[in-house]
This record gives structure tokens, C-alpha cells and sequence, in this order.
């Protein structure tokens, strides 16, 4: 199979995915009778009980179930996702989305550097001292990475950070929150608009409150990287060519740098792909922990209120986002390592 | 009856390997200790401490009789800094109260047997389903196969902790409707798992044997393919086992607990959100239980994999 074939499969995968996921998530948001009635954020007490009607009989409401699926499909081809409850005034879902997901985006960037940052160093050392004293403190640390609860270590951030800091009069870090101090107005991105209007000082501020959610949320990734990485490394120091490269007299730096990581790092690009696809999707309990306004925050309050149309919006995105990421560090893996076909 | 002794003692030689390698790696040793114990504080939490401290007599549906309030005991060695109120009575908490003012550190042995006993109930179920239906729709291959691979395609397409959330809260809140929440999102990569390994397996040539003795497919998938396949996923589990008491104890924190003052390490933490830097006693303990029970149980997996991985085998 052409690798232009196999892009084709996967986008038409996609769409199956999509109508699947849409299915999914409509019938259990709508289906059951709970939380808020998708039709009373387009009702105000100033309507008469016509317009009300019609309201209804415009998007569906009154259908059974499966008819509800294709008038909000219609609505949703014409661009209209339909509007929230009360816990976002009322405003239109892609609206409310597209106005806090720059924030998520920003974070899940911040958080894959400090990843990528700190997980592939541990672990090359833990590759390269295989079951001395360096590996054992990297796996401790890498396990201890994914063994911890996501909302308890970012509360210890902050209690350390911000309150522990501030009592003792050192330089303290914001404990939850973006900055304020300026409107994200350009593209959207808080750090980049600061820079671009040269707000600097919106920047910089922007850039410390990121700092906590951040490394909160790539603690518990990192050690996922860092594992991948050994096994990859450990694997490929064995192969011959390894063998051959240190026969031939090559140092031992030009060895590791130069022959091994290079072939053990396509299994480390690909997840930090996944990774970064993942964190868009999962940072919902650290923005939670954070009151960090990305979508996360917004999607739990949507699905605590039962608020189908938003959490529709939201699990469609990620479907795209997660098997466009799957897709995108496929066709990687193929430049990468040139062995593979599809 | 000869060859059958022949290959248990062949299974058995193997387990004694990889438990001699298990014993040599320090780490593995520490975690199956730390795992040994909490588990028989689990299994001891009802005699250790009263039930009825968290559990009273007479007040049904998760009411409880106390006012919220949070002590510290005024004479521990840990000053926890200004805004904590001290407690200067007779009796000495060794990690604190909770909001009800129970002792924190009775709170949470009663909370490791209900974490353990959902966590094995959600572990077992799913990797049980996972496996079963991985295991038969490849070995069937063809249409089935497709089926099955598609059907996790979708899940795989959204966050897991997304889907439980949206079937929590459809269910209702209780402990039951919970662990069938996460039953529902946590089977999927079990049946990838058990896929790969059912697909490499049936292609080798002891299964054509077996297909040319006569064996029933049914015989050759259960007593060959399954048990020779079943290791990567018991390493799995046991290192999923972490994650689900995390995952399980996360939506018990964001709010989908019956009641807040059920005995769970979750919804003890939960007591102390929004009381963070008066009370960090609080959400410290519980977190740091359910760290180090999860850690425990991630170093065992570790160390399996790499045991029984022959590649990572030294």
C-alpha cells in the first residue's frame, strides 16, 4: 500500500470515528432525562409560549431521540453547535470553546517541553547505567511520575510554591489562574499576544502562572517518556552495528550520540506526539486544581450540568485532534525509519 | 500424560527464573512489600479500627452526625504555619482530623480496603472482558475482527477519564455505578493487547498441529493460544492496577461521590479542597497513601515486564 493510500484510509476511518463518537456521546448525553434541557439556553422569560413552541419544533426537541440526532447533525453542518446553559451565560458552545482552548493549547505546549526536557535525558542515563544506581533513581522517579494523583500534586505544587514560599518571604510562584494583567486579543495565545503587542510584562507574568499547571502535568507524562526511552535505547545498544561502531574504535560518545539515539528516539518522537494529543484532551483535572480557564475546566463543568452540546463539541475536537495525532506520527514513523511500509 | 508433565515442569522451571530474577532486583522487592502490607491493612482495616467511626449506626443515605471543623494537634512537631486552628485536648491525632472531625489516620485504613476492593473489582472485570473479546474476534478474524477493531478505534478516539465522567454522571452517584464506569472505559486496551498477541500466536506452527490432530477451535484457543498469550497482560494489569485506583479515587474527588464523608482516599482529599493552605493535612495524607500504594504496585509491574519480557531479560 502507497503511503498516500493509507492517509486516505485513515481520514475516511476518521469520519467513521467521528459519526461514532458523535452517536455515542449524543445518546448519552440527551438520552436520559438529566441536567440541563438542551433547549433551555434558547428560552428567555420574555418569550411567549409560541416562540417557545417554535423554538422547540425548529431544532427537535419534541422528536424521539434518534430524530433529535439528525437535526442536530443539520444544525451542526450549518455551523451552529447550539447553544450552552447557564453555567456559560448562554453563549453559543464553539464560542466558548474556541475562546478558552488557546489557553489549553498553551499549556499542553508548555507541559510537553518540560516532558521532552526532563524525560529523554532520564532516560538515555537509565539506558546507559542499566541497573546501577542512576537507573534505579530515574525508574523511581519515572514510576513515581505516573503513581501520583494528578489533583493531589498540584495542590502540593501550590501549597509549596505559592503559600509555604510566601510565608517564608521568598520569591513565590501565582498558585492558580492565568494572568490578568493583560487580553489575549491576536491569536488567542495569552504569551504570545503579550509578545507580539509588547506587553511584556503580560507575557512574563503569563509565563510564571504556567509554570505550576505545567510541570504538574508533565510529571506525570515524563515518566512515561523516559521508560519508552530506556527500552528503545537498551534495545538498540544490543544490535550489531552498535557492536561494529565500537569495534571499529569509534568513541564511546560518537557511539551513543551519533548511531544509537538516533535510531532510539522514533519510538520517543512518536509518543510525545501522543502525549501532546493526550494533554490537550486530559489536562482537565489539573485546570480543575488550577482554575486554569482551558477547555477542561469548561468541559467538567459541562458535564457536572449535563450540558450536551458543549461536551458534543468538545469530544468531537478531541476525536480529530487524538487520530490526526495518530495519523501524523504514523506517517513520522514511515520518514523516520525508513524500514517501515504501509 | 508424560508430555503434559513435561510442560508444567518446563512453566514452573520458568516461573522459578524469572522469580529468582524478580528477587534480585531491590526495587520489585520493595514494591511487593509495600503491596504486602497495604494489602494486609486492607484486610485487617475492620479490626484495627472501629467501622463505626465512619460508618455510624442510625444515620442512613450518608448523613453524618458531625459539625465541620479541622484540628490540628498543638503539640505535634509539624508546624504546619498560620491559619491551622490547634486542638489542645487530651486526645492526640496522630495525621490530624478531617472536616468531621474524625482522626484522619483512622479515616484512612478504613479507605485502603475500599480503594483495594474496587480497584481489583474494576482491574479484574475489564481485563477479563478485554481479554475475552481480543482473544476471540482475532482468532475468528475476518469480519469480527474488524468489528471489534473499530469499536475500540472509537474509544481509543476520546480521553478515557471523559467517558467515565459522561457515564458517571448518567448512572448516578454511587460506588457501584462508578466502578461499571470505569468497567465500561477501561476494557478497550486489553482487547488490543490480547489481539496482537492471539494474531502472532495463532500463526505458529504448534496451532497447526493442533489443527491437525483435530482439536476444537474452542480447545485450541482457551487451552493454547490464552495461556500461552496471558503474561503481557497480567504485567498490564498489575501495572494498570495503580491507574485505577487513581482514576477511580480522581472521579471520587471531582465530585461523584454519594457522600462526602464515605472513607474512600479520593473523597478524603476531596474534604480538604478549598481548605488547602488552612488545613493541608487534609489533602496531603490520603494523596500520599494512594501515591505510595500505586507506586507499589507500578514497581511489581515494572519489574514483571522487564522479567518477562526476554528481550529486557539479563
Amino acid at each position: 500500500m502507497k503511503l498516500y493510500e493509507y492517509i486516505i484510509r485513515r481520514l475516511i476511518l476518521l469520519i467513521f470515528v467521528l459519526f461514532a463518537v458523535s452517536i455515542l456521546v449524543f445518546y448519552f448525553t440527551r438520552g436520559f432525562p438529566r441536567g440541563i434541557a438542551p433547549w433551555a439556553a434558547y428560552i428567555h422569560p420574555k418569550m411567549t409560549a409560541e416562540q417557545i413552541q417554535q423554538v422547540i419544533k425548529e431544532h427537535g426537541f419534541d422528536r424521539p431521540i434518534y430524530e433529535q440526532y439528525f437535526y442536530w447533525l443539520r444544525d451542526v453542518l450549518r455551523g451552529d453547535w447550539g447553544l450552552t446553559g447557564a453555567w456559560a451565560q448562554g453563549k453559543p458552545a464553539n464560542e466558548v470553546f474556541f475562546n478558552h482552548f488557546p489557553y489549553t493549547v498553551e499549556l499542553s505546549v508548555f507541559a510537553t517541553i518540560i516532558t521532552v526536557a526532563i524525560g529523554l535525558p532520564m532516560g538515555i542515563i537509565s539506558a546507559l547505567k542499566n541497573n546501577k544506581l542512576p537507573d534505579h533513581v530515574c525508574r523511581v522517579i519515572a514510576l513515581a511520575g505516573y503513581s501520583t494523583p494528578a489533583y493531589w500534586f498540584g495542590f502540593m505544587l501550590q501549597l509549596v510554591f505559592f503559600y509555604y514560599f510566601s510565608v517564608w518571604g521568598l520569591p513565590n510562584l501565582p498558585s492558580s489562574g492565568a494572568s490578568t494583567l493583560g487580553k489575549p486579543n491576536i491569536t488567542g495565545l495569552p504569551i504570545l499576544d503579550g509578545l507580539l503587542t509588547g506587553n511584556f510584562v503580560y507575557a512574563w507574568d503569563e509565563f510564571l502562572h504556567l509554570i505550576l499547571p505545567s510541570f504538574s502535568l508533565a510529571f506525570i507524562s515524563l515518566g512515561f517518556l523516559a521508560r519508552i526511552v530506556r527500552a528503545s535505547m537498551l534495545e538498540v545498544l544490543r544490535q550489531d552495528y552498535i557492536v561494529m561502531a565500537r569495534s571499529k574504535g569509534l568513541k564511546e560518545r560518537v557511539v551513543i550520540y551519533r548511531h544509537a539515539l538516533k535510531n532510539a528516539l522514533i519510538p520517543a518522537v512518536t509518543l510525545t506526539g501522543i502525549f501532546f494529543a493526550n494533554l490537550l484532551g486530559g489536562a482537565m483535572i489539573t485546570e480543575y486544581v488550577f482554575s486554569w480557564p482551558g477547555v477542561g475546566q469548561q468541559a467538567l463543568r459541562a458535564i457536572f450540568q449535563g450540558d450536551s452540546n458543549f461536551i458534543l463539541l468538545y469530544s468531537l475536537v478531541f476525536a480529530v485532534i487524538i487520530v490526526l495525532a495518530n495519523l501524523v506520527v504514523d506517517v513520522l514513523y514511515a520518514f523516520l525509519d525508513p524500514r517501515i511500509k504501509y | 500424560m508424560k508430555t503434559r508433565r513435561g510442560e508444567w515442569e518446563a512453566r514452573l522451571a520458568d516461573i522459578k527464573y524469572s522469580l529468582y530474577l524478580l528477587r534480585k532486583n531491590p526495587l520489585v522487592m520493595a514494591g511487593t512489600l509495600i503491596a504486602a502490607f497495604f494489602i494486609l491493612l486492607a484486610l485487617l482495616a475492620n479490626i484495627i479500627v472501629d467501622p463505626k467511626l465512619a460508618y455510624p449506626e442510625g444515620y442512613p443515605g450518608g448523613m453524618y452526625p458531625f459539625e465541620r471543623k479541622y484540628v490540628w494537634n498543638a503539640n505535634h512537631f509539624i508546624q504546619w504555619g498560620p491559619g491551622v486552628s490547634l486542638y489542645y485536648g487530651p486526645e492526640f491525632f496522630p495525621l490530624g482530623t478531617d472536616s468531621y472531625g474524625r482522626d484522619l489516620l483512622k479515616m484512612i485504613i478504613l479507605a485502603i480496603p475500599v480503594d483495594l476492593y474496587y480497584a481489583t473489582i474494576i482491574t479484574i472485570v475489564s481485563a477479563i472482558i478485554g481479554t475475552l473479546i481480543g482473544a476471540v474476534a482475532s482468532y475468528a478474524g475476518g469480519i469480527a475482527d474488524e468489528i471489534v477493531l473499530r469499536i475500540t478505534d472509537v474509544f481509543f478516539a476520546f480521553p478515557a477519564l471523559v467517558l467515565a465522567l459522561v457515564f458517571a454522571s448518567i448512572l448516578g452517584r454511587s460506588l457501584e455505578t462508578l466502578t461499571l464506569a470505569l468497567i465500561l472505559v477501561w476494557w478497550p486496551p486489553y482487547t488490543r493487547l490480547m489481539r496482537g498477541q492471539v494474531l502472532s500466536e495463532k500463526e505458529k506452527p504448534y496451532v497447526e498441529a493442533l489443527k491437525a490432530l483435530g482439536a476444537s477451535n474452542i480447545r485450541i484457543l482457551f487451552r493454547h493460544i490464552i495461556p500461552n498469550a496471558i503474561f503481557p497482560i497480567l504485567v498490564q494489569a498489575t501495572m494498570d492496577f495503580g491507574g485505577v485506583i487513581l482514576t477511580f479515587s480522581a472521579l471520587m474527588f471531582l465530585g461523584f461521590s454519594p457522600s462526602p464523608a464515605i472513607p474512600e482516599l479520593g473523597n478524603l482529599a476531596a474534604d480538604g479542597y478549598g481548605h488547602i493552605f488552612d488545613a493541608p493535612w487534609v489533602i496531603l495524607f490520603p494523596g500520599l497513601t494512594m501515591l505510595i500504594i500505586s507506586l507499589a504496585f507500578n514497581l511489581v509491574g515494572d519489574g514483571l515486564r522487564d522479567v518477562l519480557d526476554p528481550r529486557l531479560r539479563r
